[in-house]
């Protein structure tokens, strides 16, 4: 006789305006079972989770407890059922100490009515954290702990609240590999005691050193749910990234790669990245790939200018940049930033208003600003690139996500940029909009620009680029090309493999 | 498996050198330059004038480390003193105008919270206006003119004595207690940090955070109330202009003593320290006969320079 | 194949059409409440009142399409129309006070924007600050007394008339052009709003954020300097309290004119739209013998209500 899963997620649907998060997805989970979800960005993952853990309501699906059928309608309802989650970005308070983040909401009440038994928290801290081993002093305030440290507070916070299903995402994204291991021991400690734990991880290696049971998700959907024996990381990659570019898409024969136009040696920064070299010549589409974490938009950021205190050399069309971002762009550097809402567009401006920013100076060298002239480089923009608006003077927020990276886009090409560098041209954009990127792309080096592409999508590296450089903890491990450049040869680059 | 135990250093110790430098310094050159200045009864005038400030500085304490200010203090507290006067004088009952001044400052101390809390007005807008609201109502009442015949007893809470220790300053360091444990042993306290480190975490701990904005502001009102009634002991009178502009030195207070605008980082202690300070300084400057307003200057420096001390002391 | 862009009224007209309304109601509602309302020596107090207003709150409209604020503004006025008047008066000179008043507040605005981008300090906090060391330099400086009898050449400035009209509202009308311009003209404008919208994607756009945010605070300090002439050439004195209650109506009169606290949006237009407001009401409770001790708490109320609207009007923008 099968015992009932611990907790069942199934048939979850949930839709935001213009995109399907969530297609018919289940899942079991099971006590001192973990189970590793695993998908590109985009997949579902943290959706789903928001779900399981009350944030977000389902369009359509049930929940089961132990067999019966329960509601999870808020956080609290998700508490009772002993569900924690741990997200990437910590919900600690950085001038509380450890205990008092442990408990935050949930004071225990002292004798004298209204204040709190601050004893009994730290006692009963004490007691949290050594049931996952972790020796410090309950009165430490947050902010002067670790990264690592602080995620063993957050797991503490969940024990203390009788996990029972603990979640955690990218857990070891900013962790070194003795707090990795260290990290992996306290799993065990959990898994031992029964607790369920469901982990989200994009590095392959942990998720067979660690998993007990793998979920496939990709595009909303769930793909496969199998045992780690039964499997190998190339098939996994295989079945999360599946054939999401539209086949429509063939890259086309390109010319031979001209003179070199971003020439990038030795640069290092204050975020870890250290001995980046790279270069891109005009006509080539290059792209950077590794894991959420390795450094690809740090790189971005300290090509572009938009980071100071780097050190190296950058070298534009033979020149030294500057080091700012007006000095990048006068020079012809443009950047599409991985969200276009926060750092690409000014949502309540109109798509006119944006489009023209980047080339104020271009179009305008005498800094009389004239509308007219204005409005037309727009509308040719528009046209060029087939922006599906009625006219420029619409706010930009009103637009769709692949309408408003095109936007982003044609302000550079207002600009009259010739080097683009552009991360994660796709996120968030559907399939067939996609297509209509990358032909956009391929547009920008026929006419004898250059692309540096960011992106977590391997299939899509392989597709559109000329060539790849791999990156792996804030350093470039590997440049690809010709032959070499497949799927498999990033992901096992980009890997601990 | 064990991890090196933190030997975790007291807030007060990275702290002392920023505030304590600064009152030490400050001490040191008007010790020096005014003979005056180090006496017993000058040091203990300097006390007893800084506790109103105190009472101030405490709740703006609170409130800036929920990232949000409150400038209609000075105001709230002028206004509350001419009522608990007004009050005082047309019923005869000192302790109902008191109630009174709690009341008024509780009301305005709401009616910022409400604003800031419900309607998302930011704090220095809404402040803004409630002082102007204040400042109007304080001229409507007095027609710009002083209400005096303030009885006797409420001059003595100013003027007296308890076991040789000033009324005003065992009324202060009472506030100073009651705040303390308002802030480090309750819950609302520990929401007060939250609020300026990290309100995602409260709201998924499922506390509100308006609950807490609210409350934060109506204690900065009630204790201008209370404040209202120290001063009116002090000037023995109620003048509509009296407590304009102290919310400024609370701020500089609470600034110099290390309470960051952004980050949920308070230190009450170094709020005391940083009232002492300001205390200090105008003290100082008034010995040296440097008038009132350039004394307001000095303050402005003052407060720039802690400013930009904390900028430097933020983690990147 | 776009759409040939419609007539339609955008919503920056429409939004002035509104409040130009409002400032219609509010002349009519006076004219009845008041036989005193459509005098001639009462207009033109009112056009005065709004050049004055306006002139203050231009500059700190550009300051407030960036989502920032200055707070400084009165007590820059009180000090430049000290200097100014001093100059005037020592030297003779009106050219030198003029020169001396904008310099002033030009210089107090670059103060401003250094500590706002530089030090990175909120431009709340700064520019509070700022406003309690002018106000104490002003009182140290006038030590109480006062300075007055400016020649005849520059009270026109402030008094004069020219074509029957009084001249502050030619130099209003002025700065409107120059403000407008400025603002939907230069590529500097185009700049300042997008800084306001969102700094970031500004940034990211090859804009350079600090220097545009150091010439609005200094553009803001300029007007105030300028304004402080006027005020000088009107009341033909100066003391050190002149500053005072000076700041609340200027953001009152930019707020309710329509440009909102969270930068992006606004127009320079709409601020003389505001203050024409502002001024109404205030005038009208003059003639109406209001308590004039009502009159900062109206424009509390008034600065807290526009704030609403505007919240409000953004949720559903949005």
């Amino acid at each position: 006789m099968t015992v009932a899963p611990l907790f069942e997620l199934q048939g979850i649907s949930k839709e935001f305006p213009g995109i399907k998060a969530l297609d018919d997805v289940s899942l079991e989970i099971r006590a001192g079972e973990v189970h590793m979800l695993v998908g590109e960005n985009g997949a579902g993952k943290s959706t789903l989770m928001k779900v399981l853990c009350g944030a977000y309501r389902a369009d359509r699906g049930s929940f089961f407890h132990n067999g019966k059928q329960v509601a999870i309608s808020d956080p609290a309802a998700a508490r009772e059922f002993g569900i924690a989650v741990i997200f990437q970005d910590f919900t600690l308070v950085p001038y509380l100490d450890i205990a008092q983040n442990i408990f935050l909401g949930r004071e225990l009440s002292g004798r004298v009515p209204g204040l709190i038994d601050r004893r009994g928290i730290y006692t009963e801290a004490r007691r949290v954290l050594d049931m996952i081993g972790f020796d410090v002093n309950p009165r430490t305030l947050v902010h002067r702990l670790g990264v690592a440290q602080q995620q063993m507070v957050e797991i503490a916070k969940a024990l203390s609240q009788q996990a029972r299903i603990l979640v955690m995402d990218e857990p070891t994204a900013a962790l070194s590999e003795r707090e990795i291991e260290r990290l992996f021991a306290i799993v065990a400690r959990l898994k031992q005691s029964g607790v369920a734990i469901i982990y989200i991880s994009h590095r392959l290696s942990e998720v067979f050193a660690l998993g007990d049971r793998i979920t496939v998700l990709r595009d909303g959907r769930k793909i496969a749910s199998l045992l780690p024996g039964a499997t190998t990381a190339d098939q996994l990659v295989t079945l999360m990234v599946g054939r999401s570019v539209d086949s429509t898409y063939s890259r086309p024969s390109r010319p031979a790669p001209g003179e070199v136009v971003l020439d990038v040696r030795n640069l290092a920064g204050p975020s870890g990245l250290a001995g980046i070299t790279l270069n891109v010549r005009a006509g080539e589409i290059v792209g950077l790939s590794g894991l959420v974490g390795s450094g690809r938009t740090e790189v971005a950021r300290a090509i572009f200018g938009a980071d100071r205190a780097i050190t190296g050399e950058i070298r534009l069309f033979g020149e030294r940049t500057g080091g700012s971002a007006e000095d990048s762009v006068r020079r012809g550097m443009a950047l599409i930033p991985e969200n276009r809402k926060t750092q690409g567009l000014a949502l309540a401006r109109s798509v006119g208003d944006n489009i023209v920013l980047a080339g104020l100076r271009r179009l305008f060298p005498s800094g009389m600003f004239l509308p007219a002239r204005a409005m037309k480089a727009a509308r040719s923009i528009i046209e060029k690139l087939r922006i599906a608006t009625p006219t420029p003077r619409r706010p930009v927020a009103t637009l769709s996500g692949g309408n408003q990276q095109k936007v982003v886009l044609g302000k550079w090409l207002n600009a009259g940029a010739r080097f683009f560098i552009f991360d994660e041209p796709t996120r968030g954009i559907d399939v067939g909009a996609k297509a209509e990127i990358f032909r956009l792309l391929d547009g920008l080096v026929h006419n004898g620009a250059a692309v540096l592409m960011i992106s977590s999508e391997q299939i899509e590296i392989v597709r559109i680029c000329d060539r790849a450089y791999v990156m792996r903890d804030k350093r470039i491990v590997g440049e690809l090309s010709g032959n070499e450049l497949t799927e498999a040869n990033i992901v096992r680059l980009g890997t601990h493999q | 498996m064990s991890m090196p135990s933190l030997a975790q250093l007291p807030m007060s110790v990275a702290r002392v050198p920023g505030v304590a430098i600064v009152l030490v310094v400050l001490s040191a050159i008007f010790a020096l330059t005014s003979p005056g200045f180090a006496s017993p009864a000058n040091i203990a005038n300097i006390l007893t004038q800084s506790t109103i400030l105190l009472l101030l500085a405490l709740p703006m304490t609170v409130i800036i480390m929920t990232e949000g200010l409150d400038l209609s203090m000075g105001a709230v507290l002028t206004f509350a003193s001419i009522v608990l006067a007004i009050t005082v004088l047309a019923s005869g009952s000192p302790v109902l105008g008191f109630f009174a001044a709690l009341a008024v400052g509780s009301c305005f101390g709401l009616a910022n919270g409400l604003l800031i809390a419900v309607l998302d007005i930011p704090p220095f807008i809404t402040t803004l206006g409630t002082l102007g609201v204040a400042q109007g109502l304080s001229l409507l009442a007095t027609d710009g003119q002083s209400v005096v015949g303030i009885p006797r007893s409420i001059e003595n809470i100013y003027s007296g004595a308890l076991a040789g220790i000033p009324l005003p300053v065992i009324i202060a360091a009472i506030a100073y207690c009651g705040t303390h444990a308002l802030l480090y042993h309750t819950r609302f306290g520990t929401y007060v940090f939250a609020l300026g480190g990290n309100r995602e975490a409260l709201k998924m701990a499922g506390i509100s955070v308006r609950g807490v904005l609210i409350r934060a502001y109506v204690l900065g009102g009630l204790m201008a109330g209370f404040a209202a009634l120290l001063m009116t002991a002090r000037l023995n009178s109620a003048h509509p202009t009296a407590g304009i502009g102290m919310e400024f030195d609370a701020i500089a207070a609470v600034a110099v003593g290390g309470t960051s605008f952004e980050r949920g980082n308070g230190w009450l202690l170094g709020t005391l320290l940083g009232v002492v300070a300001v205390g200090v300084l105008r003290n100082g400057l008034n010995l040296l006969a440097v008038r009132s307003s350039a004394q307001v200057a000095c303050i402005g420096a003052l407060v720039i320079i802690a400013l930009f001390i904390d900028g430097l002391r933020a983690e990147p | 194949m776009l759409a040939r862009p419609r007539l339609a009224l955008s919503r920056d007209v429409a939004q002035a059409a509104y409040r130009l309304l409002a400032a219609a109601l509010l002349c009519a509602m006076l004219a009845m409440l008041s036989d005193v309302f459509l005098t001639t020596s009462n207009i033109f107090n009112v056009l005065r009142q709004t050049s004055l207003l306006f002139l203050m709150a231009s500059g700190l409209t550009l300051v407030i399409l960036t989502a920032g604020l200055d707070l400084s503004v009165g007590a820059n006025i009180g000090l430049s129309a000290c200097l100014a008047a001093t100059a005037i008066k020592g030297a003779d000179s009106p050219m030198l006070g003029v020169a001396t008043g904008i310099g002033c507040g030009a210089l107090i605005g670059l103060a401003n924007g250094i500590l706002v981008t530089a030090l990175r300090i909120p431009s709340f906090i700064a520019t509070y600050g700022v406003m309690w060391m002018l106000a104490g330099m002003t009182y140290y400086y006038m030590a109480g007394d006062t300075i007055h009898g400016f020649p005849p050449g520059f009270r026109q400035l402030g008094s004069g008339y020219l074509l029957g009209v009084p001249m502050p509202v030619y130099v209003m009308l002025v700065f409107l052009l120059i403000g407008t311009l400025f603002a939907q003209r230069t590529t500097w404008g185009q700049q300042i709003y997008a800084i306001g919208a969102n700094p970031v994607a500004a940034r990211l756009s090859g804009v350079p954020v600090e220097r545009r945010l150091i010439l609005v605070y200094t553009v803001s300090g300029a007007m105030a300097g300028l304004a402080s002439l006027i005020v000088l050439a009107r009341i033909n004195s100066a003391q050190g309290d002149i500053g005072e209650d000076l700041t609340l109506p200027a953001i009152a009169a930019v707020l309710v004119g329509g440009t909102s606290l969270f930068g992006g949006y606004g127009t320079v237009a709409g601020t003389l739209i505001g203050a024409l407001i502002l001024t109404l009401v205030l005038n009208g409770m003059n003639l109406l013998q209001i308590n004039s001790s009502w009159q900062p708490l109206v424009t509390g109320v008034i600065i807290l209500l526009a704030v609403w609207i505007d919240n409000r009007t953004r949720r559903i923008g949005e």
